[in-house]
C-alpha cells in the first residue's frame, strides 16, 4: 500500500514547481467507500489526497478530455505541465495515447503506484449496503479492510477485487517519474478463457447471448468518455455527414454503436475496464474489447500500451500477416 | 413479394472494389462474356485501403446479406501497401462480427487482379453460396423497428 | 374504495390477470433491474431497490415516431398512441410517479403534446411504497416527495412482509383494482396503522437530506461562481445523470429515412453533451462541461421552479448511485447554500 503521507508530500513537491499547473489525483468520494478524482492546483489541496484500493478511476482519461474553449483575445494558452498518478493499467493508456502522439512526454509528470488491485464498487457495495458516512478500504496481504460505522471487516481481496485485476499483467507502472511505492510483481495472468469460452458457442447463441445486452443500451456514450482512448475531437457517433449511426434506440442501431465502439479500441485498448465499469446497465464492454485484445495478440503478437516507441497496429502491417480466409 | 426460402433467396450482397485490379477483373469478367451471379452490387473504391471496416458494418445495417471487399493480390497494390492494410482491419472485423454472431460466410476478402475475370466469377459463386448457405441477414439489419 | 389486501403468493395471478393490458413492471437482466413490458408474472422483479433506468421511458419513450411520410405522398401518417391501449406500470416507486407529474407541466404548458398526454391517459400507475429506501441517496423527503407518497399515483402498494397492503387513490386505480379484484381480500382493521408506522419509519431511514429553500433565488446569483468549475472538473460529459433522471425531459427530432419511406422521430437527448447547445456555425453556448453542469443544477432546481413552481428533482438518487465519478447533486446544492 502506498504510504498516504509520502504521497501528499510528493504531490505537494510536485504542485509546488512553476512548471507543473495540475495535479489530478484521487480524493474520498461523497459517501460510503467511493473515491473520486482530485484536481489539485495549489499546494493548499493536497491535504485531501488518497490513493486506496477504491481509486477505481483511470485518471489518464483526464488527460484527453480538458475542453480548450477558444481563449479571450490577447491571452497566452498554459501550457505549463500537468501531474497525474497513475496505477499499472492507467500508465499503459499514457503509453498508448503517447505512441498515437496525442501529447509528449514531456507535457507531463507522472506519479507512478505499483498496484495490487483495486475492489469492484459494485460487488463492495452489494456485499455491505447503505452505507453512507466515509467508509475506508485498505489492503492487508491477501484480503480488504473494511472500516465504516465504527465497523471493521476483513474480506479475500478475491471477492471483491475488479475482474480486470484478476488478470492484470502490468501492475506496476510502465512509465513514471516518480514511483510512489516498490514494485509489484506480476501478481496474475490472462488467457482469455472468459473470450474462448464465448467464442465456442455457436452463431445463433452468440447473438442472443449480444442482443439481449445490446438492447439494454440506452447510448448514454458513457463507455465512449470515461476511456482513455476515446478522444476525437469529432466523434463518428455525433458526426452528422454521414450519419453513421442513428440516434434513435434500437438493436440496430446500439449494435451498430457497440461495433464502432470497439473497432476503434482494435489494438489500442489498454484493459483498464472502466468502459464496462461505468455502464449503468452492465453491458459486459471489455467482453468486446477483449475479443480485439485477444484477436490481436495472436494474430500480430502486439500489445497495445507497453511502449511509447511502438507504431500504432493498423497503422502498420507485415507482408506476413495472417491471409487464410482471403478467396 | 415472393418468401425468402432457402431455395428462392437471392441474396443481396455489396462488393467494395478496388479501382486497379478487382474492378478491372470483374470488368474482364463481363467483356469475355463470363456468367457470373447478378447477386453482387459493386462499388468502386479506389484502394481496399479506402475502404472504412465501418462500410461493412453498414451495408450489413442496410439490407446486404453480404459484404465482399476485393483488391489486388499482396504485393500489386498501385498504391504499394492499401491492401496490406486492408487486410489487417478486415481480418479483425470478420473475427469480430463472428464472435457477435454474425456468420463469417457474410464478410469475405478476396485478392482479384485485372486478368482475372474467370477468378471473379469464382469469387462471386463462391461468396453468393456461401451466403445462401446462410440465409437472410438479420441480425442487426436495419429494419422500421417501432415505425 | 377501502383498502384491499393482495397476499404475496396470489400476485403473480394477479399480475398474469393484468398482462391482458400493456403491462411494464420491474424486471432483472443480469445484475440490473429495468422496467419491462411483461407478459410472463415470472419475469417479473418486485423485490427490487430502484429501476436502473426510471420508468418515465413508458411514457416518454426514448425513441418515438411523430409521423411517417412516403415519397411522393403528401399525406402524413401521425402516430396513433390510442393503439399502444390501457398500460399499466406496476411496481413504480412513488418518487418516479411524481417526477412524471412535474414533467407532466412541461409537456403541457405552451402547447399540449398529444403523444406524451395521450400516454399519460392510457397509463395506470401502480406504486410501491419504498418501506426502505432503495439506496443511501435517497432524499426524496427534502424537494416534497416521501417514501409512502401517493402523488401521482392510481394504486399503491405496501410490502407489509407476507402481502401488500393495496391503497386506491384514485377511479382509474379503483377500475384497475376491480380487474384483480378476486385477488384481493378486504384489509383487516389495523392494516392502515401499520402502514402508517411504516411510513414513518421509513421517512426516518432516509439518510440524506438538504434544506432547499433559498436555493432557488441563489442560484442565478452564482452564475459567475468558481464553484461550477470546482464541481464539474471531474464530469466526463456523458449522459449517465440526465438519461437516468426520472425529471429530464429534453428530447431531439430527427427524420429517418428507409427507402421511399421515412419518418420523424423524436429521442432523448441530454444538456451534458457538446452537441446539444452547439451552433450550425461552430459557436458553443456552453462550451464546457463547467457551463452545462451548471446548467444541469440550475434548471432542475432554479429555472424550473421558477416556471411551474416545483422543483425538477425528486431526490431518487439515480444520479448519485451511478455517476461515474461520483459527481453528488447534494455535494454541490451544498455548496449553492454555503456560497
Amino acid at each position: 500500500m502506498v504510504d498516504q503521507a509520502k504521497l501528499r508530500e510528493v504531490a505537494r513537491e510536485v504542485i509546488s514547481r512553476e512548471d507543473v499547473r495540475l495535479l489530478i489525483g484521487y480524493r474520498p468520494g461523497t459517501y460510503g467507500f467511493r473515491a473520486r478524482p482530485a484536481f489539485v492546483e495549489s499546494a493548499e489541496q493536497v491535504e485531501e489526497l488518497v490513493f486506496t484500493p477504491a481509486c477505481v478511476s483511470n485518471l489518464a482519461s483526464y488527460l484527453v478530455l480538458e475542453e480548450k474553449p477558444p481563449l479571450p483575445r490577447g491571452a497566452e494558452p498554459d501550457n505549463r505541465k500537468v501531474a497525474v498518478m497513475v496505477k499499472g493499467c492507467d500508465s499503459r493508456a499514457l503509453v498508448q495515447q503517447m505512441v498515437e502522439k496525442a501529447y509528449e512526454r514531456d507535457h507531463l509528470v507522472v506519479l507512478g503506484i505499483p498496484c495490487s488491485g483495486v475492489v469492484d464498487m459494485a460487488r463492495v457495495e452489494a456485499r455491505f449496503p447503505g452505507v453512507l458516512s466515509a467508509g475506508s478500504i485498505i489492503r492487508e496481504g491477501d484480503d480488504f479492510v473494511l472500516s465504516f460505522d465504527g465497523k471493521t471487516e476483513k474480506v479475500p481481496a478475491a471477492e471483491l477485487l475488479a475482474d480486470k485485476c484478476k488478470r492484470c499483467r502490468y501492475p506496476t507502472p510502465l512509465v513514471s517519474d516518480i514511483m510512489l511505492d516498490d514494485e509489484v510483481e506480476r501478481f496474475a495472468e490472462d488467457d482469455f478463457s472468459d473470450i474462448a469460452e464465448l467464442e465456442g458457442k455457436s452463431v445463433e447463441e452468440k447473438w442472443a447471448y449480444w442482443a439481449e445486452k445490446f438492447s439494454r443500451c440506452i447510448r448514454c456514450y458513457s463507455c465512449r468518455n470515461v476511456c482513455p482512448m476515446c478522444y476525437c475531437e469529432d466523434c463518428i457517433l455525433d458526426r452528422l455527414k454521414p450519419v453513421w449511426m442513428r440516434r434513435s434506440v434500437d438493436i440496430s442501431e446500439n449494435t451498430a454503436f457497440h461495433i464502432s465502439r470497439a473497432y476503434h479500441l482494435a489494438g489500442r485498448c489498454i484493459q483498464c475496464g472502466e468502459c464496462a465499469r461505468v455502464c449503468p446497465v452492465d453491458i459486459p464492454l471489455m467482453e468486446l474489447n477483449r475479443k480485439f485484445y485477444k484477436d490481436v495478440e495472436e494474430l500480430y503478437d502486439y500489445e497495445p500500451g507497453l511502449s511509447t516507441e511502438a507504431t500504432p497496429l493498423l497503422s502498420t502491417f507485415s507482408v506476413e500477416d495472417r491471409e487464410d480466409f482471403i478467396l | 413479394m415472393a418468401e425468402n426460402t432457402r431455395e428462392t433467396f437471392e441474396p443481396n450482397i455489396v462488393a467494395f472494389l478496388c479501382n486497379w485490379c478487382s474492378y478491372a477483373g470483374a470488368d474482364l469478367a463481363g467483356t469475355s462474356r463470363i456468367h457470373y451471379p447478378s447477386n453482387v452490387k459493386v462499388v468502386r473504391v479506389m484502394c481496399t485501403g479506402r475502404v472504412n471496416p465501418l462500410f461493412v458494418m453498414n451495408a450489413l445495417q442496410q439490407g446486404a446479406d453480404g459484404v465482399l471487399v476485393s483488391g489486388c493480390h499482396p504485393g500489386d497494390c498501385h498504391y504499394m501497401q492499401g491492401n496490406y492494410y486492408a487486410r489487417r482491419r478486415f481480418t479483425l472485423m470478420r473475427r469480430f462480427l463472428e464472435y457477435l454472431g454474425v456468420e463469417p460466410a457474410r464478410v469475405r476478402m478476396s485478392w482479384v487482379s485485372a486478368s482475372e475475370g474467370s477468378k471473379w466469377k469464382e469469387v462471386v459463386e463462391e461468396v453468393v453460396e456461401g451466403v445462401k448457405a446462410v440465409g437472410p441477414m438479420d441480425q442487426f439489419k436495419r429494419r422500421q423497428l417501432n415505425w | 374504495m377501502a383498502d384491499k389486501i393482495l397476499k404475496k403468493d396470489k400476485a403473480a395471478e394477479a399480475l398474469k390477470e393484468l398482462s391482458k393490458f400493456r403491462l411494464f413492471a420491474p424486471a432483472k437482466s443480469d445484475d440490473v433491474v429495468l422496467f419491462r413490458q411483461i407478459e410472463d408474472p415470472a419475469e417479473a422483479c418486485l423485490d427490487y431497490a430502484n429501476s436502473t433506468v426510471p420508468p418515465k421511458k413508458v411514457v416518454f419513450p426514448q425513441t418515438e415516431t411523430l409521423f411517417r411520410f412516403k415519397l411522393g405522398n403528401p399525406e402524413l401518417r401521425e402516430k396513433n398512441v390510442e393503439e399502444e391501449g390501457t398500460t399499466v406500470i406496476f411496481g413504480l416507486r412513488p418518487c418516479d410517479a411524481r417526477a412524471m407529474s412535474i414533467v407532466d407541466n412541461l409537456f403541457s404548458w405552451d402547447y399540449e403534446d398529444p403523444y406524451y398526454l395521450k400516454r399519460r391517459e392510457l397509463t395506470t400507475l401502480v406504486g410501491m411504497a419504498c418501506v426502505t429506501p432503495p439506496s443511501v441517496n435517497c432524499f426524496c423527503a427534502s424537494v416534497g416527495g416521501e417514501p409512502f407518497g401517493t402523488e401521482n399515483l392510481d394504486l399503491l402498494l405496501v410490502d407489509m412482509g407476507e402481502e401488500y397492503l393495496v391503497k386506491v387513490l384514485t377511479d382509474k386505480g379503483g377500475k384497475l383494482a376491480e380487474t384483480i379484484g378476486s385477488f384481493m381480500e378486504n384489509a383487516p382493521e389495523g392494516a392502515a396503522a401499520k402502514a402508517e408506522e411504516l411510513a414513518g419509519a421509513a421517512r426516518e431511514a432516509l439518510s440524506r437530506s438538504i434544506d432547499t429553500s433559498g436555493i432557488e433565488a441563489k442560484l442565478p446569483a452564482l452564475w459567475d461562481s468558481p464553484l461550477w468549475k470546482e464541481v464539474s472538473a471531474a464530469c466526463l460529459g456523458c449522459g449517465i445523470c440526465t438519461y437516468l433522471c426520472p425529471t429530464c425531459h429534453c428530447f431531439d427530432i430527427q427524420d429517418e429515412v428507409e427507402d421511399a419511406e421515412g419518418r420523424r422521430c423524436r429521442m432523448w437527448d441530454s444538456c451534458m453533451f457538446r452537441e446539444y447547445t452547439l451552433h450550425a456555425s461552430g459557436h458553443n453556448p456552453r462550451p464546457t462541461r463547467k457551463e452545462r453542469t451548471r446548467n444541469r443544477i440550475s434548471h432542475k432546481y432554479s429555472y424550473f421552479p421558477g416556471k411551474f413552481g416545483v422543483i425538477a428533482c425528486v431526490g431518487c438518487g439515480r444520479c448519485v448511485n451511478l455517476c461515474p465519478v461520483n459527481i453528488d447533486i447534494l455535494e454541490i446544492l451544498g455548496k449553492v447554500v454555503e456560497a
